[in-house]
């Protein structure tokens, strides 16, 4: 578009853009702040803004899982559990989070593939379902998978905490894999099947290969919905060995004694992965999120 | 090829919600599940949800919640998607850049954060009044049952609000230059523009985002979790802190739990027939 832009309209528009920045980003600036001060300084001044020493202690803490204390830590006496736990639901997480993307991206492409290629009424009616059981509440869902995981033994574990998120993702994973798949053209599966292929070796050796960008877009979006789910390994898990990183935060709630400076410490450290992955990835998981409401 | 995600939906979300409605019609409490045994009791949870004004209480929050959450990210995503969607600024493709960081940020997380910004004490927001001179006292934000509902549903809009972006931001896309360079020509003005031209061709996209963020919102858990655990008071309790509490706090009443679940699944469920006919629709061969 090449029209000229007034130097008036020019200027409205920069301020616009930067309101939308600030909207974006200015929440989050309190974890940056207070997570880099000790709670002393923090304290000393309730009124301003800007840490006035800055240091990383909080971070070291953490990291360590409590035994690095350094000066600012040696004589505090409280700790919450959350800090020991920290390093060890990190890694549950992660184990939790690519199990998911793994289970829902095969399951999920599957499924998509034959609501794509087949025109079966009930293939379009799973579509159908799918799409409803979006908006199942999860909490719905919870109440009857708490009772059937504790008769089969599935609580406390991060096998229960994958089986009950991959079911709930994976109608997701279709919405978003679906329309990529009914875009891609016919042609070669067709050729393919003629020259012998059949059609499950069709989609591995062509489909697949094809949809590499829907696919990472629809892993992307399905890993950092793992690493946010709170309300599943809440209910599921209550032995710590089994915790992950949003129930860890959550035993900071409603703590009285906590410091703030550590708490945010700990929530940057939580919200970094998935963070990073949304400005990095950014291109794939837009696209996901668009086809995955719009088309799917 | 449908046979693993299907077995899978029917025992992790068919079954669930079946069993969830047969729980809702037994006594299934903490006793009763170490026993195993379920004694039917036939429509005793509803009747004790239905006698519970707290029940109505978190019904009627949620309704305010749902109403003002949803508005706000209608409002402001579509200021923010028009605002990007002019690329004759480079700065808008920053902010492009930068539209998924709430999205990004774990829900835990975001509660957490703004329990810190709405902290009566070292609160942020507090800090940032004071330094501006808009007010003279520190402001209890979250001890106050009205600035407790607005400040769940901030924090709730921050994060949510990115998802709505992105689908006006797509909607934009697809309307054709021409329809604005015609009007132009025709010499309508920009506030014209927009109302005759943007958003009627956008409706479709808003008519989704309204049924998926109305339904999303119906379910708020996270934040109210992290923010308030339904406080001050119950001011802020709503449907599904309810059903949680019922099912999974001391005395654990599942049974209870299970009818308010059922309950919030039949309301939503209207919202999802509309949902799936509208998406439907379009892919259609």
């Amino acid at each position: 578009m090449a029209w000229r832009l007034s130097w008036r309209r020019r200027a409205l528009l920069w301020l616009a853009n930067l309101a939308a920045i600030a909207f974006l980003l200015a929440p989050l600036a309190p974890v940056v702040l207070a997570s880099l001060q000790s709670e002393k300084a923090i304290q000393r001044d309730v009124r301003a803004l800007l840490p006035r020493e800055i240091t990383l202690a909080n971070f070291q803490l953490i990291l360590s899982g409590g035994a690095t204390r350094g000066p600012i830590f040696e004589q505090v006496t409280y700790l919450p559990k959350s800090v020991d736990r920290f390093p060890a639901a990190f890694a549950n997480s992660l184990i939790v989070a690519c199990a998911v993307t793994l289970l829902t991206l095969v399951l999920g492409s599957l499924s998509a593939y034959t609501v794509a290629r087949l025109n079966l009424r009930w293939v379009k009616a799973m579509l159908s379902l799918s799409v409803a059981s979006r908006l199942v509440p999860l909490i719905v869902l919870m109440v009857p998978l708490y009772v059937l995981f504790r008769t089969y033994g599935l609580l406390n574990s991060l096998t229960g905490v994958v089986i009950a998120e991959v079911g709930f993702l994976v109608p997701y994973a279709v919405l978003i894999l679906a329309p990529y798949l009914a875009s891609l053209p016919a042609e070669l599966e067709d050729a393919a099947r003629i020259d012998g292929c059949t059609r499950f070796g069709a989609f591995r050796r062509i489909v697949l290969p094809l949809a590499t960008p829907g696919l990472a877009a629809c892993a992307t979006i399905m890993f950092i919905l793992s690493w946010h789910e709170l309300l599943i390994p809440l209910i599921v898990v209550s032995r710590p060995e089994a915790m992950t990183v949003p129930v860890v935060l959550a035993g900071l709630v409603s703590d009285y004694f906590v410091f703030f400076t550590l708490m945010m410490a700990i929530c940057l450290l939580g919200l970094a992965p998935t963070l990073l992955l949304v400005v990095v990835l950014q291109k794939y998981v837009v696209r996901g999120l668009v086809s995955g409401a719009l088309k799917g | 090829m449908n046979a693993p995600s299907g077995l899978w939906l029917a025992l992790i979300l068919a079954w669930p919600v079946l069993y969830a409605g047969w729980l809702s019609l037994h006594e299934v409490s903490i006793r009763q599940l170490r026993t195993g045994e379920f004694p039917f009791a036939g429509a005793a949870n509803y009747v004790r949800l239905f006698r519970d004004d707290v029940f109505w209480l978190a019904l009627s929050h949620t309704v305010v919640f749902v109403a003002i959450s949803v508005a706000l990210e209608v409002v402001i995503a579509l200021a923010i998607a028009l605002v990007i969607n002019d690329e004759r600024v480079w700065l808008s493709r920053v902010t492009r850049g930068l539209l998924l960081v709430p999205w990004g940020v774990p829900p835990v997380v975001n509660g957490l954060l703004w329990s810190v910004i709405f902290n009566a004490q070292y609160g942020y927001l507090n800090r940032a009044l004071l330094a501006l001179g808009l007010i003279a006292e520190h402001v209890n934000w979250l001890g106050d049952s009205r600035l407790a509902m607005g400040a769940v549903i901030t924090a709730y809009v921050w994060r949510t609000t990115p998802f709505n972006i992105l689908l006006y931001h797509a909607g934009l896309q697809g309307i054709p230059r021409d329809y604005y360079e015609a009007a132009e020509v025709d010499g309508a003005s920009g506030w014209s523009r927009f109302w005759r031209i943007t958003l009627p061709l956008l409706r479709p996209v808003i008519a989704v985002s309204l049924i998926l963020r109305t339904a999303f919102a119906f379910m708020v858990f996270d934040e109210i979790f992290a923010i308030t655990q339904g406080g001050p008071g119950n001011a802020t309790w709503v449907a599904a802190w309810y059903t949680y509490r019922a099912a999974f706090q001391p005395p654990f009443n599942v049974g209870l739990g299970s009818a308010s679940a059922w309950v919030m699944a039949l309301i939503l469920a209207v919202a999802g027939l509309a949902y799936a006919r509208l998406v439907g629709r379009r892919l259609e061969p």
